[in-house]
């Protein structure tokens, strides 16, 4: 079995020999280079753009306006360059195509734009008046106002957070090659299989004519979900000039065109009896809406979820302001549940209960909302695990009770959850008559590590050893697949790609039992045994390779699988500790642990990578990480990765992560659940908690700065 | 992609004569910030003239105990020399504060010194910026303040000096040789960058071809210790929202001798003289009674601050932090 097992990442050597090739790395004879030209308004009108200057570039072979651009529409985004309206500040207002980067670039800086502007809208606090409720944003259960009215202890406190942008590491890239009506497409894609699609709406051609290939991404934090409008644009660019065309996004570029964590305020009202037990959730929030889209990406499903609450009440409100269009990013609940966790913090202190303790008093094994049973949840394991490991119990509650030298040093918890998605799925799984095994489905691989689960996988099922055994993701030409979203990928897919493993190791098997050639011949099919790359006897004093069973066969085994399986819900608990030096206001996290209900953990090494990654985004979260506004122009002012800060390594302890490992038995993904978003969830209420327990002071506000604490 | 001359330097001569005469010329050294700058349309030179190949890259120790810093000198082989570490730690540590590994192995003595603005509005061309196209306004009045000045800024311009070392040598008295078409000169780091006034497009007192060969620093009396102290918004990687340079010297319970220079605060490294002029003769005895005095002395160079809307929290940190940075030098344990 190699399953659970720390198994080193299979495509690290391709990754760090530079073997991997990514979107942008494809160069395609004849080809054309796109780049985009931005606009400098928020609000208001093109009324004249000046090409003159760019034309006259050499290589220069076109410059798009929203005159000149060519038509599309699109039924999810809006599509710039079809007319003179700007709904946000850094909106495509040119595109210039060349036939090198460096100079498509130059023509597009002298591209000379000019605007009737309007004054923007830039941040929540602009348009308080303007707050609405979109459809069905509101869920209410049982009777909130009476469970309010019978607490003997409420908690009512507003809590806010800023925008935030994904920056994988790597930028957004595509390549379009057209030949005739089929296109292919090289994308920085987390799905390849939705963005065929959506390729093949934008230009009204069958879906089987569009190919889109991303056989690896350096990151993409639902980014990467959707197929946005420049890459239709690039695509529809190489149609009309006959050249396939490339562009490639700057860093900049992406802190306006392909979406971010929407700015976030939320009320959160807790009712409790004196012991603790939750007799109201209230939950209001608002989040910033475009002016072209009224889709919300912050939900508060851990209110609806999580804790045991006969009455609870959550109320999604929006507003529309002058700016791009949010949409997921890593952990979209993360910002709701930040004020969840912090307002159980502060009933605890207000109750005298041990946070730990609170949370379990409220433990629950049914859907508070639904009604329906979790079909496993070892919720309360992970929190008696996770405060072993870290002392826990040794905790002073006392406020400001530890100081060494000049700090004062706190510990905080909270709870980590977050849902996971689990869409239909298939894969394909074909012995090659040399024995060696190769498998094939669309989904991705977004850099948490699905080559080498699915390796795992596949090996297990035939019983031969990885290298034997090949997997190939991120192509159209595969078995349709999930999307790499929502933690969805090993939940969705490892039933299909296990399914369609086993379907040939039983075809292998009864080619053995049933020829005479075979030492195994007239052995019962379900008594075969198969590892190591053999099959063997029950008694083992029997064998033959699968080499040597594919040989005599001399043709390869092949099946293709489908799978579905159930969303889940993924659970934990984080603890942290901080150190507050209150002179400079500066916070450290000295010390992490999470432990985790992910269902059965398929490899400690990737998993507990995601804890890691998680842990590490969510001190940048707490401490610093935020995209800047001008509210004069709603122009992002930090939109590089030196003034956009995310943790370095000086700002992350070790951590250590934890994992109950007990299958989901309703999982078909071998028992696993969808993981990948719930370690982050939590931590910037932990630490947020923590810095309270250590100063007395509690901050609602994300990020916690200096300024703040001083 | 705008086309520019490149000429190797021959020479030090050869660097001043090749960079005169142009109307848009710049000396490239490391290329850490000059680079960049030329990416995002900042600055666009006509003609580089590369002097990071000019024997300019030698710590030397002079015989008066000071010590010769050569403008091509890493920011990395600086903070590493011997007699850095030994004999002026506030500038070993400044350096280590800036930047990371990667870009501390390129940049130059020189090029640290004349590194821009980190200014948002300076980096984006389609932002209104006296500093970058003098006359069109400041954009960061009224906009996002948190990284700029709280100390001798003007209606023209907020912006702050980035640098780390710069800071530490302010401390340290240290002392900027420069050739330019007229022959060499010396100029004290501290009178080497300009307050903004109403020419904020003019960072220091340099023209164009004025070449910066070296950088040096006077020798420090026995007794006399130094600390650099940075306050940041994540503990590596990141600009100073404060920084403190401190040089001080006590002898029988008085300070003798002291040197505060303020980083993060201003357009240039701001020299703290009246906290010094406060603590000079003042007596300290490396008890937490000292506090006092120190505090004083903060309050007494702060007392002019002029915070922008978005970075009245520098005040009280820019005060802590030299409280603690000298507190830091007076106690015995450190
Ligand atoms: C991501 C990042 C983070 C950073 N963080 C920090 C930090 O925390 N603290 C900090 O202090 N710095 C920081 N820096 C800035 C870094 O220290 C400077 O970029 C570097 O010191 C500049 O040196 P250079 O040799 O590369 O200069 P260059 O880029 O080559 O030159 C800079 C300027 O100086 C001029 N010049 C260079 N040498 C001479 C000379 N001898 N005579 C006359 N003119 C000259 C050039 O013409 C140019 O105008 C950071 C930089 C980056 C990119
Ligand atoms: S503070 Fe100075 S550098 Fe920044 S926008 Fe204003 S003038 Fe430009």
């Amino acid at each position: 079995m190699t399953v659970g097992q720390p198994v080193e990442r299979v495509d690290g050597r391709a990754k760090v020999t530079g073997d991997a090739r990514y979107a942008a790395d494809r160069t395609l004879p004849g080809m054309l280079y796109s780049y985009l030209v931005m606009g400098t308004i928020a609000r208001g009108r093109v009324t004249s753009v000046d090409t003159a200057a760019a034309r006259a570039v050499p290589g220069v072979v076109e410059v798009f306006t929203h005159e000149n651009a060519p038509r599309l529409t699109s039924d999810q985004h809006f599509m710039p360059l079809q007319g003179t309206q700007i709904h946000y500040n850094g909106q495509i207002v040119a595109i210039t195509v060349a036939t090198t980067p460096e100079q498509a670039q130059e023509a597009a800086e002298l591209v000379r734009v000019t605007y009737a502007p309007e004054t923007p809208k830039a941040v929540i606090a602009d348009a308080l008046t303007e707050v609405y409720l979109p459809a069905n944003q509101e869920v209410i259960v049982g009777d909130p106002t009476a469970g309010l009215a019978a607490a003997e202890v409420t908690v009512t406190q507003n809590y806010s957070s800023p925008p935030h942008h994904h920056n994988p590491i790597e930028p957004h890239a595509t390549v379009a090659q057209w030949d005739g009506d089929h296109l292919t497409v090289h994308e920085t894609s987390q799905g390849v299989v939705n963005a065929q699609r959506t390729f093949a709406s934008a230009f009204a051609i069958p879906q089987t004519n569009v190919r889109v290939l991303a056989p690896y991404l350096g990151g993409g934090f639902g980014g990467k979900s959707p197929v946005w409008p420049h890459s239709l644009l690039n695509a529809a660019i190489a149609r009309q000039l006959g050249r396939p065309a490339k562009m490639v996004l700057t860093r900049a570029q992406m802190y306006s065109i392909v979406s971010h964590r929407a700015e976030f305020r939320q009320q959160v009202t807790l009712g409790a009896k004196r012991d603790g037990t939750l007799t109201a959730l209230v939950h209001l929030s608002t989040q910033q809406l475009s002016r072209t889209s009224e889709n919300m990406y912050s939900h508060s499903i851990s209110s609806r979820m999580l804790y045991a609450c006969p009455n609870i009440h959550t109320r999604q409100q929006g507003v529309r302001l002058d700016v791009p269009t949010s949409r997921f990013m890593r952990s979209p609940q993360m910002a709701s549940h930040f004020g969840l966790e912090t307002a159980l913090d502060e009933l605890s202190y207000q109750l005298g209960i041990d946070p730990v303790e609170l949370r379990r008093r409220n433990y629950t094994d049914v859907n508070p909302t639904t009604g329906e049973r979790f079909s496993s949840r070892f919720l309360l394991d992970c929190y008696k695990l996770g405060a072993d490991a870290f002392g826990w119990s040794r905790r002073n509650p006392k406020p400001g009770s530890t100081r060494d030298g000049h700090e004062f040093v706190g510990w905080g918890m909270a709870t980590e959850a977050h849902d996971h998605n689990a869409n239909p799925s298939s894969a394909m799984v074909r012995m090659a008559a040399d024995g060696t095994v190769l498998s094939q489905t669309a989904t991705q691989d977004i850099g948490t590590g699905t080559y080498t689960v699915f390796t795992q996988v596949v090996a297990d099922a035939l019983g031969v050893p990885l290298n034997q055994v090949k997997v190939e993701l991120g192509d159209t030409n595969f078995p349709p697949a999930a999307l790499s979203a929502g933690s969805g990928t090993i939940a969705s897919v490892t039933g299909a790609v296990n399914a369609a493993a086993l379907a040939v190791r039983t075809a292998v098997v009864q080619l053995a039992v049933s020829n005479p050639a075979s030492p195994l011949h007239g052995l019962p099919a379900e008594q075969i045994i198969t590892q190591h790359g053999y099959l063997f006897s029950p008694d083992r004093s029997r064998r033959e390779s699968y080499r040597a069973v594919m040989a005599r066969h001399g043709a390869p085994v092949q099946n293709t699988s489908s799978m579905t399986n159930a969303r889940g819900y993924s659970t934990g608990a984080v603890f942290v500790e901080v150190r507050v030096d209150p002179r400079y206001g500066r916070v450290r996290v000295t010390r992490g642990v999470g432990a985790y209900d992910a269902g059965r953990v398929m490899n400690h090494k990737t998993a507990g990578s995601q804890v890691i990654g998680g842990f590490t985004w969510g001190i940048g979260n707490a401490l610093m990480e935020h995209t800047v506004l001008d509210r004069r122009t709603a122009r992002v002012v930090n939109p590089n990765l030196s003034t956009y800060l995310l943790a370095v390594n000086a700002d992350v302890p070790d951590i250590q992560a934890i994992f109950v490992n007990k299958p989901d038995p309703v999982s078909t993904a071998l028992g696993a659940r969808g993981f990948g978003e719930t370690p982050i969830t939590g931590v910037p209420a932990a630490i947020g908690n923590a810095i309270f327990h250590a100063t007395g002071r509690r901050i609602r506000d994300l990020p916690f700065t200096q300024d703040k604490l001083l | 992609m705008i086309p520019f001359d490149y000429r190797l330097a021959p020479d030090v001569d050869g660097a001043v004569a090749a960079a005169t005469g142009w109307g848009g010329v710049a000396f490239l050294a490391g290329g850490t910030n000059l680079v960049d700058h030329m990416k995002l349309g900042v600055a666009a030179p006509e003609v580089l003239v590369d002097i990071s190949r000019l024997p300019l890259d030698a710590v030397e120790e002079l015989p008066d105990g000071g010590l010769r810093i050569g403008a091509t000198v890493r920011n990395s082989d600086l903070a590493a020399h011997p007699a850095v570490r030994r004999d002026y730690p506030v500038l070993a540590r400044a350096l280590l504060s800036g930047a990371s590994g990667q870009v501390r192995n390129l940049a130059t003595t020189g090029g640290n010194l004349l590194q821009r603005t980190r200014c948002a509005y300076f980096q984006d061309l389609s932002t209104p910026c006296n500093k970058r196209e003098p006359g069109t306004g400041c954009s960061a009045i009224g906009g996002y303040t948190r990284q700029h000045a709280i100390l001798g800024a003007s209606a023209h311009c907020v912006a702050t000096h980035p640098s780390d070392m710069a800071v530490a040598m302010a401390a340290l008295d240290a002392q900027v040789t420069v050739l330019g078409t007229s022959g060499r000169r010396v100029i004290p780091l501290v009178e080497l960058h300009r307050l903004p006034g109403d020419e904020p497009h003019r960072d220091t007192v340099l023209s164009p071809s004025d070449l910066i060969t070296a950088v040096e620093l006077p020798p420090l009396p026995e007794g006399t210790r130094s600390l650099y102290r940075k306050v940041r918004d994540r503990a590596s990687y990141a600009f100073a929202l404060v920084s403190v340079a401190a040089v001080l010297r006590v002898e029988d319970g008085v300070v003798r001798d002291v040197r505060i220079a303020l980083g993060g605060v201003a357009h240039k490294p701001w020299r703290a003289r009246r906290a010094e002029d406060v603590l000079r003769g003042s007596p300290v005895d490396g008890s937490p009674a000292d506090e006092e005095v120190f505090r004083r002395a903060a309050e007494a160079e702060l007392a002019g601050a002029a915070p922008l809307a978005g970075n009245g929290f520098k005040v009280p940190l820019a005060r802590n932090t030299v409280v603690s940075a000298l507190r830091g030098l007076s106690r015995e344990e450190r």
